[in-house]
């Protein structure tokens, strides 16, 4: 990459460029033309009118589409755009570089800089092999969809997560909607951690057997809840999920109704979907869908209560369509820190960071992607550096409700 | 072969409705009984909630949160699917030699249901929400949720039985009318409402379509479809997915409902000295299907071991390890087992046959049956896919609440037919008429 932010079109680059192009239906060298003015674009050589003087017809004829009718294309830069073409940096981040230098937005400069994002989407259509569908970033169509992108290299055991999910959706005891297992691995000396919420997965078993529309996803969002009003407490939901972040109300709530104030429990919809269920109900992680809808202010919309509570920087929480929230922005930054010698190695991959969603082979979709290593099958849960119970919480939940049944048996004979 | 059993007076047809012994009253007052300690814990249930079960939830706390309820929902099911299968074949495939039990089977389809039924009602954590919540889901929701299928198709198949059931009625009571108590004449008049014998021969034929509705619904659909379906189509536990469950599910079924039949056909003939009415020929008959149906039971059940086992992905592996590992498995298997084993043994051998023996095989077979689906509902959910969790497996034992259901269930049933032989005769009149020559004699 040059001072300009501009990607190097030297001989090499620009044979590959056209070996990929070659293996397109579009115009090799049209597409090479076109990703060398969006350059131009860019570094402000070349001025966005000028550009689509210059290419409108020819992209109506080739694509039956100018590029301000292609937001798809446009997505595609936000992901792994030039990935096999450029081979220091992506175009990405020469937009993320410039935008920073230019002190824009770096969605505005995305936007303007629209015609070359078609132009140079060419490549990443035809080239990236491994970068699927939507790139490099969990972004996948128009429309808020929370999510998060949880670091758990960064992750020290420490509970803070757990304690705050606890404490903000009064939670009773063992029920911990957000969850952080510490494990050891095959061929890792290690302590590892994995940081379990609900994943608010796009096609979730749980919502798909719910015989009563209770669990539910809200369309504005992607929210994955539970009506409370509704829910007849069959369990089913509970039984389909393969992650196991359900938690059943299986006796009096710890927190009585009483205590938990209205603006915490009704969404925007005025359904009775937040904080900790009532008896006979299931409740899981809401992703504190009160937060979200502006209930506890606007300045805690896009955050969670595990995500603030987190001082390591492990959880990021926000909108995973929009390039500029805090997960996704994450996962750039977290990928620029990394060493990645690709003048030496040429053939490397652009990213070296490990990147997985949990039991993707289970075809959920989650929400939720983790940076780090995916536990393997011989993974086993091992005491952390801070057990459950140093923080007051209660790890396995069966215990309490072995108490709570003792205790009512006792009562009865009292 | 068929069974002659044309000579048997009309009598002995409504010989329970008459009489009223001492052990009649023995068996009223301990289905009231048992009844009653379900009723007893069940009253703790609703005033504390669901955790004086043993139930839990998966995952961190390494529960299982679907145990006994759902075994034990299944196991009815199963039995009343099979009753009524069993039924509807008599009717069909004109096997007249079980006319005699084709009534009890009817019988015990909707005692069975109504017990699967009370399964799910104390399994739900809200039975308020059953109706309020169930039906304004039910246009939207139908197309999705397995569950909202088996209610559905549970429901539907509840109607079908006691139209069924009411439609055979009408023809025996009026024909019986005068051997049948007079106290009970406003349940007769209810139930004989606009009948006249011109119904006899549409009604003859609209039975005919319902057990043809039934022959195909209950084994495709529901044994074979909805009931597994509960289980196999989730992504989550590695020992419930997959195609056999199906067939495997009714093999169950079909065993324990004609082990059922079995029970209940001879403690009638045993009561009431039923030798003539309900001949030894119909169980020598119920044995071989029972034989057959168990066969059947323990190959699907091979089936899964040796797929489980053989190169199978960890997970599924896993299960199956442990599932071959619990000794109360193979007792389950092994019940299964001797009652085909005798079966068979009596196929060539016809002077081992005895009905005692028959009928304590027959229990043994319904425990083989519960313990294995209760088994499998338990297990499936110790061994999901999601290994991770330090608490799971964890340790599931029924609770006394869970288990007094079982009892009330079963209490339920007896009293049912405790009841109902008191008010009609459980063995249609068709039995003791030749080849349905009419009976226009009455």
């Amino acid at each position: 990459m040059d001072d300009e932010g501009r990607l190097p079109f030297d001989d090499q680059s620009e044979t590959e460029m056209r070996r990929v192009l070659s293996e397109t239906e579009y115009d090799t060298d049209l597409g090479l033309e076109m990703a060398r003015d969006a350059q131009r674009v860019v570094a402000g050589e070349l001025s966005d009118a000028e550009f689509y003087a210059r290419y409108h017809e020819d992209m109506l004829e080739e694509f039956g589409q100018d590029a301000r009718e292609l937001p798809e294309l446009r997505d595609d830069l936000d992901g792994e755009v030039v990935s096999e073409t450029s081979d220091a940096t992506s175009v990405r981040e020469s937009l993320a570089a410039l935008a920073d230098r230019e002190d824009v937005s770096r969605r505005e400069l995305l936007a303007k800089g629209g015609a070359a994002a078609a132009a140079l989407s060419v490549f990443a259509g035809a080239g990236s092999g491994s970068g699927g569908e939507h790139g490099d970033t969990p972004t996948d169509g128009d429309g808020t969809r929370w999510g998060m992108v949880i670091n758990l290299n960064n992750c020290d055991g420490c509970l803070a997560c757990v304690s705050a999910c606890s404490q903000e959706h009064g939670l009773s005891r063992g029920a911990n909607w957000m969850y952080v297992f510490t494990y050891e691995d095959r061929n890792q000396d290690d302590e590892n951690f994995l940081v379990r919420p609900c994943q608010h997965c796009t096609d979730s078993p749980c919502t798909k057997v719910c015989p009563v529309g209770a669990r539910h996803t809200r369309d504005e969002d992607g929210l994955v809840l539970t009506d409370y009003d509704i829910c007849i407490g069959c369990r089913y939901c509970e039984v389909s999920c393969p992650y196991g972040v359900n938690y059943f109300q299986w006796g009096e709530p710890d927190v009585p109704d009483a205590e938990i104030p209205n603006e915490h429990q009704l969404d925007d919809r005025g359904k009775w979907v937040g904080s900790r269920p009532p008896e006979g109900v299931m409740g899981k992680c809401t992703f504190c869908v009160d937060r979200q809808d502006g209930q506890m202010g606007e300045e805690r919309v896009g955050t969670t209560a595990c995500e603030e509570a987190c001082a390591m920087d492990a959880i990021h929480f926000g909108d995973l369509n929009d390039e500029e929230s805090a997960p996704n922005q994450h996962l750039h930054e977290y990928r620029g820190e990394q060493e990645n010698d690709r003048s030496s190695f040429p053939d490397r991959t652009e990213h070296t960071v490990s990147t997985f969603n949990l039991l993707e082979e289970r075809g959920t979709s989650p929400n939720v992607h983790y940076i780090g290593n995916e536990p393997s099958p011989h993974a086993e849960q091992v005491e952390g550096p801070v057990s459950y119970e140093d923080v007051g919480l209660v790890d396995d939940r069966s215990e309490v409700l072995d108490d709570g049944a003792a205790a009512n048996e006792e009562g009865e004979e009292a | 072969m068929s069974v002659d059993t044309t000579d048997v007076s009309r009598e002995t047809l409504v010989r329970p409705i008459g009489t009223l012994s001492k052990q009649y009253l023995l068996a009223l007052v301990a289905a009231l009984g048992a009844i009653g300690v379900w009723v007893f814990f069940y009253l703790q249930q609703l005033q504390h909630g669901l955790i004086v079960t043993n139930l839990a939830d998966w995952g961190s706390g390494g529960g299982v949160p679907w145990g006994l309820y759902i075994g034990a929902f299944i196991w009815w099911v199963g039995i009343a699917h099979g009753g009524i299968i069993l039924s509807a074949a008599v009717r069909l495939l004109g096997m007249d030699r079980y006319q005699p039990v084709a009534r009890m089977a009817e019988l015990l389809t909707i005692a069975a249901l109504t017990c699967a039924g009370v399964f799910i009602l104390i399994h739900v954590g809200r039975p308020d929400r059953l109706v309020t919540s169930v039906l304004p889901a039910w246009p939207t929701r139908v197309q999705w949720s397995p569950l909202m299928w088996d209610v559905t198709v549970i429901t539907a198949y509840f109607v079908l039985t006691a139209t069924y059931l009411a439609l055979t009625i009408r023809y025996d009571i009026h024909r019986l009318r005068d051997r049948l108590p007079d106290q009970l004449e406003p349940v007769y008049a209810v139930l004989m409402v606009g009948y006249s014998e011109r119904e006899d021969a549409i009604v003859e034929r609209m039975v005919w379509w319902i057990a043809f509705a039934i022959i195909i619904m209950a084994p495709l659909l529901l044994h074979g479809g909805v009931i597994p379906w509960l289980f196999a189509l989730l992504p989550s536990m590695a020992g419930w997915a997959g195609g056999v469950q199906g067939p495997s599910f009714l093999s169950i079924a079909l065993t324990s409902a004609v082990s059922g039949i079995i029970i209940v056909a001879a403690s009638f003939r045993r009561a009431y000295g039923w030798e003539e009415l309900v001949p030894v020929e119909v169980f020598r008959g119920l044995a071989k299907w029972l034989g057959f149906f168990g066969l059947i039971f323990l190959w699907l059940q091979l089936q899964q071991v040796i797929t489980g086992i053989f190169a199978a992905p960890t997970t599924l592996q896993h299960a199956t390890e442990v599932k071959i590992a619990t000794p109360v498995y193979w007792v389950a298997i092994g019940l299964v087992l001797a009652a085909m084993l005798y079966v068979f043994a009596c196929s060539l051998r016809p002077s081992l046959f005895s009905i005692p023996v028959l009928v304590a095989l027959s229990f043994g077979v319904l425990v083989g049956t519960l313990v294995e689906k209760v088994l499998f509902v338990v297990e499936g959910l110790q061994h999901a896919h999601f290994q991770l969790y330090d608490g799971v497996p964890g340790v599931y034992v029924p609770s006394p609440v869970e288990l007094s259901a079982l009892l009330g269930t079963v209490g339920i049933v007896v009293l049912f037919f405790l009841v109902v032989a008191k008010v009609i005769p459980v063995v249609e009149l068709h039995a003791i008429e030749a080849a349905h020559e009419g009976g226009d004699d009455a």
